[in-house]
């Protein structure tokens, strides 16, 4: 394993370079190259959404995406949805909702849940249909949804 | 953990892609790679490069005179929202949006769905319906399959080594005065999302103002080695209304289209059982659109 692959990426805003092993997933360049250690894995293989990030604006798995395949392109983490050092909209809702329990979902959840309202999804089924495949075996998702749709009552999709 | 491959290849253009697929024999196409990589990790699939289509652009819905033509990179989600398939095309556009969930639909791409071969891939049926054929490309050419020639076994399709997909072409569906389209795409699982499919039914026809049906077409996943059309059972309702005995009849026959196995999502009872609600359904709804 004497190869590597050079990445470079635009990070959380910041365009960054790795020198990676040519099989290294997104997750775990972003995990234990990056430092940043926001996105979990779960389940390894894109069903519990515990890795999303967003790669050129939409939710992606990040274990089911080559670090290598990202080269050239935008990858947004829960880290980066700070704004000016302050909670996204939607981290301040799950916050004051009650959307997060044991919170390894969180950072999943979190980034879908930024996409949704960046694209400006109000309808609550439809929200919900958009984090399906957001596992989370605490909240039962209603928090969730209502903390989507406390963030989209203070406008928080036109500050997404 | 890594995947385990020696290399991977970006390659910035097309000719450059099929060489290096011509001159690696263990080399792998990765898109999308929602399938590929699970598959890779658990061993299913080996491969020493990969050969990533990322930077050659084959993502794309565009109008031709003969239909609509799709990049074989083009993600689910945009499939899913193209107004264009959704209305010519509203099976297909139905299966996109019930793949994985949302992060897996902004990065499965048609193409992976297809190449891999899977009896329960979503997007197969709706194709058959639609009548679609695949442009595939290697170093020596260009040729064009249609998608019932595709699928030749689980995991086996007419991909030679070294050929990849490039698009998938639609033809515009047959319309006549008076006559209504009707067309759907419904899949068994255990929840709605997340879930590969344990049935699958993609259907299409014309119904007549007297409710007679024409131009019937129906095209089943997981219940045969390959996406399937059922053609006894087409050809028994074409030309005629669905009354209650002729659903009946349908219901029968379609077991002879289908040969379904027990597997770790479902057994073939449970299928034969499911094939034949869906059927049902199928011609209900297209009787009262």
């Amino acid at each position: 394993m004497a190869e590597r692959v050079t990445v470079t990426l635009t990070l959380n805003g910041e365009r960054r370079t790795f020198e990676v092993p040519p099989g290294r997933r997104l997750l775990d360049l972003l995990r234990d190259d990056a430092g940043l250690t926001g996105s979990k894995e779960g389940c390894g293989a894109g069903e519990c959404g515990a890795c999303t990030v967003l790669l050129d604006g939409v939710p992606v798995t990040s274990c089911l995406v080559l670090a290598a395949s990202a080269d050239g392109h935008e990858v947004v983490t829960v880290e980066g949805l700070l704004q000016a050092g302050r909670l996204h909209p939607f981290q301040d809702s799950l916050v004051t909702r009650g959307g997060v329990q044991c919170g390894f979902c969180t950072p999943g959840i979190a980034v879908t849940g930024a996409a949704i309202l960046a694209r400006g999804e109000a309808d609550p089924s439809e929200q919900a249909r958009l984090l399906s495949g957001n596992l989370c075996r605490c909240t039962g998702y209603t928090k969730v949804i209502e903390a989507l749709q406390d963030s989209f009552a203070k406008g928080g999709h036109a500050k997404s | 953990m890594d995947v385990p491959v020696r290399e991977v290849v970006r390659p910035g253009s097309l000719a450059e892609a099929l060489l290096a697929l011509a001159e690696r024999p263990d080399a792998l196409v990765i898109a999308g790679g929602t399938d590929l990589l699970v598959q890779l990790r658990d061993g299913r699939k080996r491969a020493a490069t990969l050969v990533d289509l990322d930077r050659l652009d084959l993502a794309g819905v565009r109008e031709t005179n003969g239909g609509i033509e799709i990049g074989a990179a083009t993600p689910m989600d945009r499939i899913a929202a193209d107004p264009r398939i959704r209305r010519l095309h509203p099976a297909l556009a139905e299966a996109a949006a019930q793949i994985g969930a949302w992060p897996i639909q902004c990065r499965a791409t048609l193409g992976g769905n297809l190449a891999n071969a899977s009896p329960a891939a979503d997007t197969a049926p709706a194709l058959l319906v639609a009548d679609a054929s695949l442009t595939l490309v290697s170093h020596g050419g260009t040729r064009k399959v249609p998608v019932e020639e595709f699928f030749r076994a689980p995991g086996r399709s007419a991909l030679a080594p070294a050929e990849l997909i490039l698009s998938v072409l639609l033809p515009t569906p047959s319309e006549e005065r008076g006559l209504r389209a009707f067309e759907s795409f419904v899949k068994v699982g255990s929840r709605r999302e997340q879930i590969i499919s344990m049935v699958s039914l993609a259907g299409r026809a014309l119904v007549a103002g007297d409710g007679t049906f024409s131009e019937v077409r129906l095209a089943f996943g997981s219940v045969a080695p390959t996406p399937v059309r059922a053609r006894r059972t087409e050809h028994l309702i074409t030309g005629r209304r669905p009354d209650a005995e002729l659903r009946r009849e349908a219901t029968r026959v379609l077991q002879d289209d289908i040969s379904p196995i027990d597997d770790v999502r479902a057994p073939a009872g449970y299928r034969r059982i499911a094939c034949a609600v869906l059927l049902a359904r199928f011609l209900e709804e297209a009787a009262h659109g």
